[in-house]
């Protein structure tokens, strides 16, 4: 039995629990944590197409993976320190207490 | 002791690893002799007719076996070895009532260890703070098997080594993270806030200065990259990659970060005594706080150890004709060695501040390790048909390596060293 | 197919940890677990080098620094965000819901028409990064400036504003 539907099942899982960390949580940190738990979901797509897909002798998934951690790796960091940056102005990072523009 | 049997868990999940070593040395030559207990264990089980499976893990797990047992006896005698140079540097003597020269002081600081109470503080999250120290031992112990002691002897003969080695390191930042954070107290998580920041910054020139060293052999496996630095220059000259411009700046710059990633004085802002306490490990006791040693320890062997595979031709005898001498004795010898030339290092140096720690990585090694990229290329483009690098090779290779330097320390030395302290003394 | 039986629970679990848990460090923690876990699922599959990498930057590098900004940051009340819990998950999870759906649907109508068990069985290292510089090297070099451009922009943000030197004079 091919295991392409167990890996699949398991991202799309992961996904929706980074989905939800995203619209639940306030901490604008946890929030990223969503964020990064999707980028994995979507990695392990990759590599399960790569592993048990259609194409044989290929390595498009795995160099889409290492694109995907590169980038993740730099959102994190620029995230983070526009994160700090907004932390210094206001002293919190809970995202409902960023409304100035709100008007 | 239950630590094999995990790195037989850990490495099992690895489908391209054979677990059993396909060849069969002879038994009892000098060379074969550290992997006399697998054989032995191999010789048995096929004699009781066990099943295959059983052979080749118990066949790892001993080669694992072989190798924690080898580098916790050396864990122990380095303890004495240290405190005894430590004391003769600095006009003492150093233990010496357990024993003659004090030789079974280890076997009595064990046995207090063990015996101590074991204290978890009432702010601690009991599970982390008991995790912690776990997960220091287990990254060295990881690192360690797959580092070639001999032509014979690798007890992991992975294909992608270095990565490996490299991953195994991060796990250690996690690690002191929580042990500092889950003590729960301050001296603990100001000591893993220094640790974190000084292993981030020291694992960029460690692992940019190993690129180059790989980039030349063009693989990855430790086992091909000593193989890459057999042969002899001029019939006498070791063809290490620490005989090379690049190899040379790398490997100092290597011997560096690999100093600072141990948390090892100059650099043991960590758990500077005098200033936090002891850091990450301030609220441990008893045997967990002698894990943490151990990890730092088997740590300090296993980054040695790469350090000799990358730049002084792992286990690659230093003159031609002494072949007679099993090939893991020199890898001890360097080992033995780079060692001493770390508790020098601790004995002679005052410890660093914080700014001075990370400006040295981020102004002075990353820049020079970068350097070394291009240079190890052109050296490789500029080597003469044989593999041999000409005279003019040699100069050009060195004197781009060298302008940069200069200027460098010379900024450096004039904005930003210290002078001369001036102190402060309480009225 | 064993591994992957025993690793999938693991990584839903430690995920669904990083997303439950009211105490910030924990949820970063668990987010460290669910991602070397990820590594692991990787190794066992036969990309190994891609679950060292991903075990190197995610663990070494992205957990490390979340935790980090968690604590030089000051996390909000525990209390008020279990308390406000309630509704936020009813909220997130009639969102989540429909797109989960969508998902499991698309995974249960089936896999592509030619789905080999072992269309690769292994990763060949070699292979890949020959591949990636010499025909994906435009892709690579985007990526070598941009890590570059968040290298510095990172230390700019990050830096503390006001007076240049809060160091210690050394003259």
């Amino acid at each position: 039995m091919n295991p392409l539907p167990l890996l699949l099942t398991l991202s799309s899982l992961l996904f929706a629990l980074g989905l939800l960390a995203v619209l639940t949580r306030r901490n604008a940190i946890l929030i990223l944590v969503g964020i990064e738990l999707m980028l994995n979901a979507a990695n392990i797509n990759f590599i399960a197409f790569w592993r048990y897909g259609s194409v044989e002798f290929d390595l498009t998934g795995p160099l889409f993976v290492m694109f995907s951690i590169a980038i993740a790796a730099a959102e994190a960091a620029v995230g983070l320190a526009i994160i700090l940056m907004v932390f210094r102005h206001t002293r919190s990072t809970d995202l409902n207490r960023l409304d100035s523009l709100h008007g | 002791m239950r630590v094999p049997a995990l790195i037989a868990l850990v490495l099992g999940s690895f489908p391209s690893l054979g677990l059993a070593a396909t060849d069969k040395p002879p038994l009892l030559t000098g060379e074969s002799l550290p992997r006399l207990p697998q054989r032995l264990v191999e010789m048995a089980l096929e004699a009781l007719k066990a099943p295959d499976w059983l052979v080749s893990l118990a066949s790892f797990a001993t080669a694992a076996g072989t190798v924690v047992a080898v580098f916790l006896s050396a864990f122990a005698l380095l303890s004495l070895i240290e405190r005894k140079t430590l004391a003769r540097a600095q006009n003492r003597l150093g233990p010496n009532r357990a024993g003659i020269f004090g030789i079974l002081q280890p076997v009595a600081d064990g046995i207090k260890m063990l015996t101590k109470e074991d204290i978890v503080p009432t702010k601690a999250e009991w599970f982390l703070h008991l995790v912690a120290p776990v997960m220091i031992v287990i990254p060295s112990i990881l690192a360690l098997g797959v580092i070639p002691y001999g032509r014979e002897w690798l007890p992991v003969p992975l294909e992608l080594g270095l990565v490996f080695f490299f991953a195994t390191g991060t796990m250690t930042e996690v690690a002191v993270f929580i042990a500092g954070w889950a003590s729960g107290s301050k001296f603990p998580m100001l000591g893993a806030m220094r640790a974190i920041s000084q292993m981030i910054s020291y694992e960029l020139p460690l692992i940019i200065s190993a690129l180059s060293v790989v980039m030349l052999s063009g693989t990855l496996s430790l086992a091909d990259i000593v193989a890459a630095q057999s042969g002899y220059h001029l019939g006498f000259i070791p063809a290490w990659n620490i005989l090379t411009p690049w190899g040379f700046v790398a490997g100092i710059i290597f011997l560096i970060a690999a100093n600072a990633e141990s948390n090892r004085c100059p650099f043991d802002l960590p758990e500077g005594e005098s200033e936090i306490v002891a850091g990450h490990m301030t609220e441990y006791s008893g045997f967990k706080y002698a894990l943490f040693f151990m990890g730092e320890y088997l740590g300090l062997f296993a980054i040695s150890g790469l350090g000799i595979t990358l730049f002084l031709g792992g286990w690659q005898a230093p003159l031609p004709g002494l072949g007679f001498v099993p090939s893991w004795f020199w890898f001890f010898g360097k080992l033995a060695a780079i060692i001493f030339f770390f508790l020098w290092v601790r004995t002679t140096f005052p410890r660093v501040r914080v700014d001075q720690l990370m400006r040295f990585a981020w102004l002075c090694l990353i820049p020079i390790a970068l350097l070394t990229l291009p240079v190890a290329a052109l050296w490789h483009f500029t080597a003469n048909p044989d593999g041999s690098n000409g005279v003019l090779s040699w100069l050009l290779c060195s004197a781009i390596l060298a302008v940069p330097f200069i200027i460098i320390t010379v900024i450096f030395n004039r904005r930003l060293a210290p002078s001369l302290r001036t102190y402060h003394y309480a009225e | 197919m064993v591994p992957l039986l025993l690793l999938s629970p693991l990584i839903l679990l430690a995920a669904l940890g990083a997303v439950w848990k009211a105490r910030p460090v924990h949820a970063a923690l668990l987010l460290a677990l669910a991602l070397a876990l990820v590594a692991v699922l990787y190794l066992s599959v036969g990309a190994e080098f891609i679950g060292l990498v991903q075990f190197m930057v995610y663990v070494g590098g992205v957990a490390i620094l979340i935790v980090f900004a968690l604590l030089i940051t000051r996390p909000g009340d525990e209390a008020a965000e279990v308390a406000r819990r309630p509704r936020s998950l009813a909220l997130g999870l009639v969102c989540v819901a429909p797109v989960l759906g969508i998902l499991l649907y698309a995974v249960s109508k089936g896999l592509p028409v030619a789905a080999f068990e072992d269309a690769n069985p292994k990763l060949p290292v070699q292979a890949l990064g020959t591949e990636l510089f010499e025909n994906a090297v435009p892709a690579v070099l985007t990526v070598g400036v941009l890590l570059t451009a968040v290298l510095i922009g990172a230390a700019l943000f990050a830096r503390e504003p006001g007076p240049k030197s809060e160091l210690p004079a050394d003259r």
